[in-house]
C-alpha cells in the first residue's frame, strides 16, 4: 500500500516529522517498507533557459532548442508552438520517468541530438496548460534557473510504501492507516462527512439481490449530467503516488476514494444499463462476459455477477463489464458500493487469475458499514469534478452488520506476555483503536470492536492490540524457567551428520541441489521401463519444465553439478550429496521420501603440485571411499560383490553392490560414457550411490576393544602366478575361509601383468602376518600353517609360484 | 699466490656456511686468522716473496682478512639471533607443503548446524518432517483454511489438491505435537518450496523451526531465547528489535530485526537504508493450532519461531546471490 504523507496528515494531524512516522507505524505492525519521494520527475525536471531557437520544419512547430541548464547546455529537439529565446521552461533530463510511465531517453530527431525533453505542465501533471510548455516566468516570477520544478511549484510529497499483512486489510486505505497513527499518537482522524442528502431515495434503479449469501450489501447512488474530462493535477497526482493511473475524473474518483476508505467502487454508465436495473446473482455455468480489460471471461456458476435487466455488466468485486465502462461521452452514472462474502471473491479472482485493487480488498474483507458513506464521498467528488445532479442513493442490505463481542482477561493477558499491564491501561489502549470496552467482572471484560476490525475474534486477537500497542519493546526479556525434557523426537539427523563428516574427512566436499530435476534427466539415465524410480512426483505448477518433476535418485543431480563445474574449467572433482528423493504413490497421499548419498570423482586424484605426480582418479578411488565409509560408520558384514542386476548407467562390468546380508545399500562404478555425455561430460566419473536408511540399519555404534599385541608377529610374502580371470576376492574369500588361528591379517601388497608374467596370467602378491596371542611364533610353526594355505591357494586357483 | 689467496678465502667462506655453532665459528677463525692460522701465514710469508709483489699481495691478503672477518661476524650474528633460521644445504623448507584434498562442508549445512546447536544447549531437540507435505499440515493445522489471503504469503508448489512441496518447516510443529505432550522443546530444519525465483529467492531453500510449549510460556521467554539466539549467531552486541507482524499460526506474532551486520546501523544497500535486517518470525501459538492437536490452550502456552537459513549464512560470510547456494561452483565451495 502506497500512502502519500501529504494525503495521511490531512486525515490526522500528526506533528511528527515523515521518518518518526514511519518509524512509529512499523514498530505498531504496519511496516514502512520504504519513504520515497512521491513526485521523483517534479526532483529532476528543472528550470531552463531556452537560448537559441532553430526551425527545423516549421509546418510542425518542431524546432531544435539550445537549452541553458545546471549541467551547461544542450540541445533539445521539442514540438512545442510556443518556444521562445529567453523562455525559462521545464527541462526533464534523459533518465527521468514520466508520470505516463515512459522514461525520458536521449535520442536523435530530425538528424539532431535530442538530450532530454521541454515539458508542459500537463505532462508534469501540473494544474495548467497542455498546449505548449511551461513558460515557467508567467506563473513564478521568483523562479530561478536550475531551481527544481518541485521547488518552483512547492510541491513536495513523499510517499510511504506500507507491507500491509493478509490480516488488516483496514490499512488498505489512507483512512485506516490515520486511525493506527491517531491511535499512537493520540491524535484525530478528521474525515467530514460528505455533504449530501443520504436519505433521497434514488428512483428508476431498482437493485435485487438474489444471493445475500455472497453479497449482503449493494448501495446504488446516481448523479446525472456529467461532463467526463480529465482529473484535476492534485487528484491525478495522488493516485500516481498512490500507483493508480489516473484515466478520466468519474473513473479516477472511484480509484481516489477506494484508496482514502478502502471501500472498492464502480462507476456504470448509467444509460447502458438495460432498465436501468442491477441484479446481483450468481452466473450460469459457461455464462460470458467481456471485461473492462477487453478480455472474454467465462463463467461458473459459483462466481457472482452484477447484471442489468438483460445480461451480466460486471463480476462481481473483481472487475467492470466492457460495455457499461464510463467513456467521454457518459452523461449519467450509477456509483456501485457493495459489501461481497471474502472467500468468493478470492475463488473468483484466482479462477480467472484477474487480480485488481477491488478484488484484493473485498477477499481480505473491506469495512460492512462503509458502503453508503463511500457512495456519497464518490457522489461529493463527482459533483465538485464533473458537475451534474445528485439522485440519490439507494441501500440494499439484506444481511445487516451485527456488530461482535470478544471477551478478554487483563490477567491473561499479562500471563501471556509477561508483562504488568493494568486493566485501564488495556481498555485504554482498545478504546484508541475505537473498540467500546466495558468491565463485566473482576478479571472479566468485554469488548466490541469496530466494524471495520474484522480480524478481531478472540482473545487472542485482543493480547495481539495490546501488546502491539504497548510496545514490543516494552515487554521484558526473559530466560524461561524450563523442564528438562528427557524424551526426544526421532531425528535421522545426527546419521546424516555422521555421514558429512565422514565423507568430509575423505576429502569430498557437500554439494546441495534442487529437489526438482527434468523429466529427461531420468531418461538420460536410460533406467529400465519397470525401474521404480521412474515414478516420479510430478509438480502441478512448475517453475519451469527442467524443474518439472521431484528427484527419484540424486545421481541426475550429481551429473549435472559435475557438468556445470567442468564447464567452468573446475576440472577435478570429489563431490557428495546427502538428500531426500521421492517415490510417488498416487494422488492424495504423501510420496515415499527417503534419505540417499551419493558421491562422485573425477579428474586428478591430487592438486597439481610439484610434491607428486599428476595421477587420475579410477575406480579404485571410489570403491576406497565406499571402504572407509563403511569402516567410519562400523558397519559390521559388509561386502562388495558384482552386480547381479546391474543398473543401467555404470560401464558393464565396473558395478558393485554394497551388500549387508541380502540388502544392497548402495552402488558403485564408473558412469557410462552415453550417460555422461548426455549430461555434457567427456572424462571418466566413477560414482557411488547409497540408501542412507539402508547403511543406517547396519552402522553401529558398538566398537569393542582388542588387546594390543605384546608379541611379535612372523611375517610372509607370498607371490604367486594366476590366471587372468582369477578374482582378488576369491582368493582372499579362500584364504580367510582356511585361516588358522595364528593368521592374524593378509593382504594383496601387489598386482603385476607384463615382462616375466605369460600373457593372460597375472602375478598376484599376498602378504601374511602370523602372531599367537601367548608367545613368540617359532618360523616352524608358521611354516607348518603357511605351507598348507599356499598349496591351497596354488591347488584351487591353479596357480604357480613366481619365481 | 693470488691462486692460493683465493682458495683460502672460498675455503674459509664455505666452512663458516657449514659452521652450525659458535664453535664451529671460532674453530674456523682460528684456522685462518688464528695465530698459527692459514691466512696468517700467508702474511707472515710475505717477506719471502719478490719485493715487486710484496705490496700487491699484502693488499689482496688484507682484503681476503677483511672479508673473512666480515663474514665471520655475519655467521655469529646469524647464529646468535635467537631460534634464527638454520639452513641445511639441499633442503629446501620453503616449498609448499603436501596437502591431501579436504573436503568440505555446504555452508548451509555449516550454518544449520550452528542455528540447530545453539538451540540444543538450550534444551531444544532436532525433530524433522516430511518435504512433501499434506496442504492440512501446511496449511489448513497451522489456522491457514483453503480461500484464506494468508495463503498468498507463500507461493505454494502444488502436487495435487491435497498434496505440495511444504513452504515453511511449521508443518513439523504439528506434527510433532500431534504425538508429544507438553512440555516440548523442539528444532526443526529443512528444506522448503516456494514457486518465486530471483535475485533473492530460490524455488528450494532452508528453514529451522523452533517450538516451545509449557505451562506458562510468555512473549516474554520468546524475546530472551530469541535475543539470545541472534546475539549468539552474530555478535554478542547485536541489537535486536521486535515488531509485530502477522502470521496466521502465532498470535502475537512478530519479526525480529537485527541491526545490520554490514553497516552496523547506518543504513546501507542490504539493509535497505533502514539499518535493520530482518532474521527471524516468531509468536504466541495460536490457541487454534493448539486445539487441532488437541492441545488444551488455557493450559498450556508456547512459542514458534521460523528463520530462513540462506539469509543467515548470506549475512554471515558476505555472499550476494543466493543462488551460489544451488550453483554448487567448486570455487564457490572450497571457500568454507
Amino acid at each position: 500500500m502506497l500512502v502519500p504523507s501529504s494525503w495521511l496528515r490531512q486525515m490526522v494531524a500528526i506533528e511528527a516529522d515523515d521518518n518518526e512516522l514511519a518509524e512509529s507505524l512499523t514498530l505498531a505492525g504496519l511496516e514502512v517498507e520504504a519513504v520515497e519521494p512521491a513526485y521523483p520527475w517534479l526532483l529532476s525536471a528543472e528550470a531552463a533557459r531556452i537560448s537559441r531557437v532553430e526551425t527545423l520544419d516549421g509546418a510542425k512547430n518542431i524546432t531544435a532548442c539550445t537549452v541553458e541548464t545546471s549541467n551547461g547546455e544542450v540541445q533539445v529537439v521539442c514540438g512545442a508552438p510556443n518556444v521562445q529565446e529567453g523562455m525559462l521552461t521545464a527541462y526533464v533530463p534523459p533518465g527521468t520517468q514520466m508520470p505516463d510511465g515512459k522514461e525520458v531517453s536521449e535520442s536523435v530527431l530530425y538528424g539532431r541530438t535530442s538530450q532530454g525533453m521541454l515539458a508542459s505542465e500537463y505532462e508534469l501533471l501540473l494544474e495548467g496548460d497542455a498546449s505548449g510548455i511551461f513558460d515557467i516566468l508567467k506563473k513564478y516570477p521568483e523562479a530561478r534557473l536550475g531551481q527544481s520544478i518541485a521547488d518552483i511549484t512547492k510541491i513536495h510529497d513523499t510517499v510511504f510504501e506500507i507491507g500491509v499483512t493478509p490480516n488488516r486489510p483496514d490499512c488498505l486505505s489512507i483512512l485506516g492507516v490515520a486511525r493506527e497513527a491517531a491511535a499512537l499518537f493520540h491524535a484525530k482522524v478528521s474525515f467530514s462527512e460528505p455533504g449530501l442528502d443520504e436519505d433521497q431515495p434514488l428512483e428508476g434503479v431498482p437493485i435485487r439481490i438474489d444471493d445475500p449469501d455472497l453479497c449482503n450489501r449493494y448501495v446504488g447512488a446516481a448523479i446525472t449530467g456529467v461532463k467526463v474530462a480529465p482529473s484535476p493535477g492534485w487528484l491525478a497526482r495522488r493516485l500516481l503516488a498512490s500507483g493508480v493511473r489516473p484515466i478520466n475524473n468519474i473513473v479516477d474518483v472511484t480509484n481516489y476514494v477506494l484508496l482514502e476508505l478502502g471501500q472498492p467502487l464502480h462507476a456504470f454508465d448509467m444509460n447502458k444499463l438495460a432498465g436501468p436495473e442491477i441484479i446481483v446473482r450468481r452466473a450460469r455455468q459457461g455464462e460470458k462476459v467481456v471485461t473492462l480489460d477487453g478480455k472474454e471471461r467465462e463463467l461458473t456458476k459459483e462466481m457472482l455477477l452484477i447484471c442489468d435487466r438483460d445480461r451480466p455488466v460486471a463480476i462481481a468485486g473483481v472487475m467492470g463489464g466492457l460495455d457499461s465502462e464510463v467513456t467521454e461521452l457518459t452523461r449519467d452514472v450509477l456509483i456501485e458500493s457493495a459489501w461481497f462474502y471474502p472467500p468468493n471473491i478470492r475463488r473468483t479472482a484466482k479462477a480467472l487469475k484477474l487480480s485488481t485493487e477491488a478484488s484484493y480488498r473485498f477477499e481480505r474483507g473491506v469495512d460492512p458499514a462503509i458502503q453508503k458513506v463511500a457512495a456519497l464521498r464518490a457522489c461529493q467528488l463527482i459533483l465538485e469534478l464533473a458537475g451534474g445532479t445528485y439522485q440519490g442513493v439507494k441501500d440494499e442490505n439484506p444481511v445487516p452488520y451485527t456488530p461482535r463481542e470478544v471477551e478478554y482477561r487483563p490477567k491473561r493477558i499479562n500471563r501471556l506476555l509477561g508483562t504488568d499491564i493494568s486493566a485501564q491501561d488495556m481498555a485504554a489502549i482498545l478504546e484508541s483503536l475505537e473498540f467500546e470496552v466495558e468491565k463485566a467482572d473482576e478479571d472479566l471484560y468485554k469488548t466490541v470492536p469496530p466494524s471495520f476490525r474484522g480480524d478481531v475474534k478472540a482473545e487472542e486477537d485482543i493480547v495481539e492490540e495490546v501488546a502491539r500497542c504497548h510496545g514490543f519493546s516494552k515487554i521484558p526479556t526473559q530466560s524461561p524457567v524450563a523442564t528438562l525434557i528427557v524424551k526426544r523426537p526421532e531425528s535421522f539427523k545426527p546419521f546424516m551428520d555422521r555421514v558429512r563428516g565422514a565423507l568430509a574427512g575423505e576429502g569430498f566436499s557437500e554439494i546441495i541441489s534442487y529437489s526438482f530435476i527434468a523429466p529427461w534427466d531420468l531418461k538420460n539415465l536410460k533406467l529400465p521401463k519397470e525401474d521404480i524410480r521412474n515414478k516420479a512426483v510430478k509438480l502441478k505448477n512448475p517453475l519451469a519444465e527442467d524443474q518439472s518433476i521431484m528427484r527419484t535418485t540424486l545421481v541426475p543431480c550429481m551429473l549435472s553439478t559435475i557438468s556445470r563445474n567442468l564447464r567452468r574449467r573446475n576440472l577435478s572433482l570429489s563431490l557428495f550429496e546427502v538428500g531426500a528423493v521421492f517415490i510417488d504413490k498416487g494422488p492424495g497421499v504423501i510420496p515415499d521420501e527417503h534419505q540417499r548419498c551419493c558421491c562422485a570423482i573425477t579428474g586428478s586424484r591430487f592438486p597439481e603440485s610439484w610434491a607428486w605426480p599428476e595421477q587420475e582418479v579410477d575406480f579404485f578411488d571410489i570403491k576406497g571411499t565406499a571402504e572407509n565409509l563403511l569402516d567410519i560408520l562400523n558397519c559390521q558384514d559388509c561386502v562388495f560383490i558384482p552386480s547381479q542386476s546391474p543398473e543401467t548407467f555404470y560401464v558393464p562390468g565396473t558395478q558393485l553392490d554394497i551388500k549387508a546380508g541380502d540388502v544392497v545399500l548402495g552402488t558403485l562404478g564408473q558412469i557410462d560414457q552415453a550417460v555422461a555425455k548426455s549430461f555434457g561430460i567427456s572424462q571418466k566419473v566413477f560414482l557411488m550411490d547409497l540408501s542412507l536408511s539402508a547403511l543406517a540399519e547396519v552402522a553401529t555404534d558398538r566398537k569393542t576393544f582388542s588387546p594390543l599385541d605384546r608379541f611379535p608377529s612372523v611375517e610372509r610374502d607370498l607371490s604367486i602366478i594366476l590366471d587372468d580371470s582369477v578374482r582378488a576376492q576369491d582368493v582372499l574369500d579362500f584364504i580367510a575361509q582356511n585361516r588358522s588361528s595364528y593368521l592374524e591379517s593378509f593382504y594383496i601388497f601387489d598386482v603385476y601383468k607384463g615382462k616375466q608374467v605369460p600373457k593372460g596370467k597375472k602375478s598376484l602378491g599376498i602378504h601374511f602376518v602370523y602372531r599367537a596371542k601367548d608367545r613368540t611364533l617359532s618360523e616352524q610353526e608358521v611354516e607348518k600353517e603357511h605351507e598348507p594355505l599356499t598349496k591351497g591357494v596354488l591347488e584351487n586357483f591353479k596357480g604357480s609360484l613366481r619365481s | 699466490m693470488e691462486d692460493r689467496l683465493k682458495s683460502i678465502e672460498d675455503e674459509a667462506l664455505r666452512a663458516l656456511e657449514d659452521a652450525q655453532d659458535k664453535e664451529a665459528v671460532e674453530a674456523v677463525k682460528v684456522r685462518y686468522l688464528g695465530r698459527k692460522g692459514l691466512l696468517t701465514g700467508v702474511l707472515k710469508g710475505l717477506g719471502q716473496l719478490p719485493k715487486e709483489e710484496r705490496p700487491k699481495i699484502g693488499r689482496l691478503a688484507n682484503e681476503v682478512k677483511t672479508r673473512i672477518e666480515k663474514a665471520l661476524k655475519e655467521r655469529l650474528e646469524a647464529l646468535s639471533s635467537a631460534g634464527g633460521p638454520k639452513l641445511i644445504k639441499g633442503f629446501d623448507p620453503t616449498l609448499p607443503g603436501r596437502r591431501l584434498p579436504v573436503g568440505h562442508l555446504h555452508p548451509i549445512t555449516k550454518v544449520l548446524n550452528e542455528v540447530c546447536g545453539i538451540f540444543e544447549r538450550l534444551g531444544f531437540s532436532t525433530a524433522q518432517g516430511p518435504e512433501i507435505e499434506l496442504d492440512f499440515y501446511n496449511f489448513e493445522a497451522l489456522n491457514i483454511p483453503p480461500d484464506h489471503p494468508a495463503r498468498d504469503m507463500q507461493d505454494t508448489f502444488y502436487v495435487d489438491d491435497k498434496v505440495l512441496l511444504r513452504t515453511h518447516t511449521s508443518p513439523i510443529q504439528v506434527r510433532t505435537m500431534e504425538i508429544m505432550e507438553p512440555p516440548i522443546r523442539i528444532i526443526a530444519p529443512g528444506k522448503v518450496y516456494r514457486c518465486d525465483s530471483d535475485i533473492t529467492h530460490t524455488p528450494m531453500f532452508h528453514q529451522v523451526e523452533g517450538l516451545m510449549v509449557d505451562e506458562d510460556v510468555s512473549f516474554a521467554h520468546l524475546k530472551g531465547i530469541l535475543t539470545h539466539f541472534a546475539q549468539e549467531i552474530f555478535h554478542k552486541d547485536t541489537k535486536v528489535r521486535f515488531r509485530p507482524s502477522f502470521f496466521p499460526f502465532t498470535e502475537p506474532s512478530a519479526e525480529i530485526d537485527i541491526q545490520c551486520v554490514i553497516c552496523r546501523g547506518e543504513g546501507c544497500r542490504v539493509c535497505s537504508q533502514t539499518g535493520w535486517l530482518e532474521v527471524l518470525g516468531a509468536g504466541l501459538v495460536h490457541p487454534a493450532v493448539f486445539r487441532h492437536v488437541g492441545i488444551d490452550p488455557e493450559r498450556y502456552s508456547g512459542f514458534a519461531f521460523g528463520l530462513g537459513i540462506e539469509r543467515i549464512a548470506m549475512l554471515k560470510y558476505g555472499i550476494n546471490d543466493i543462488r551460489l547456494f544451488y550453483d554448487n561452483d567448486m570455487r564457490f565451495l572450497n571457500q568454507f
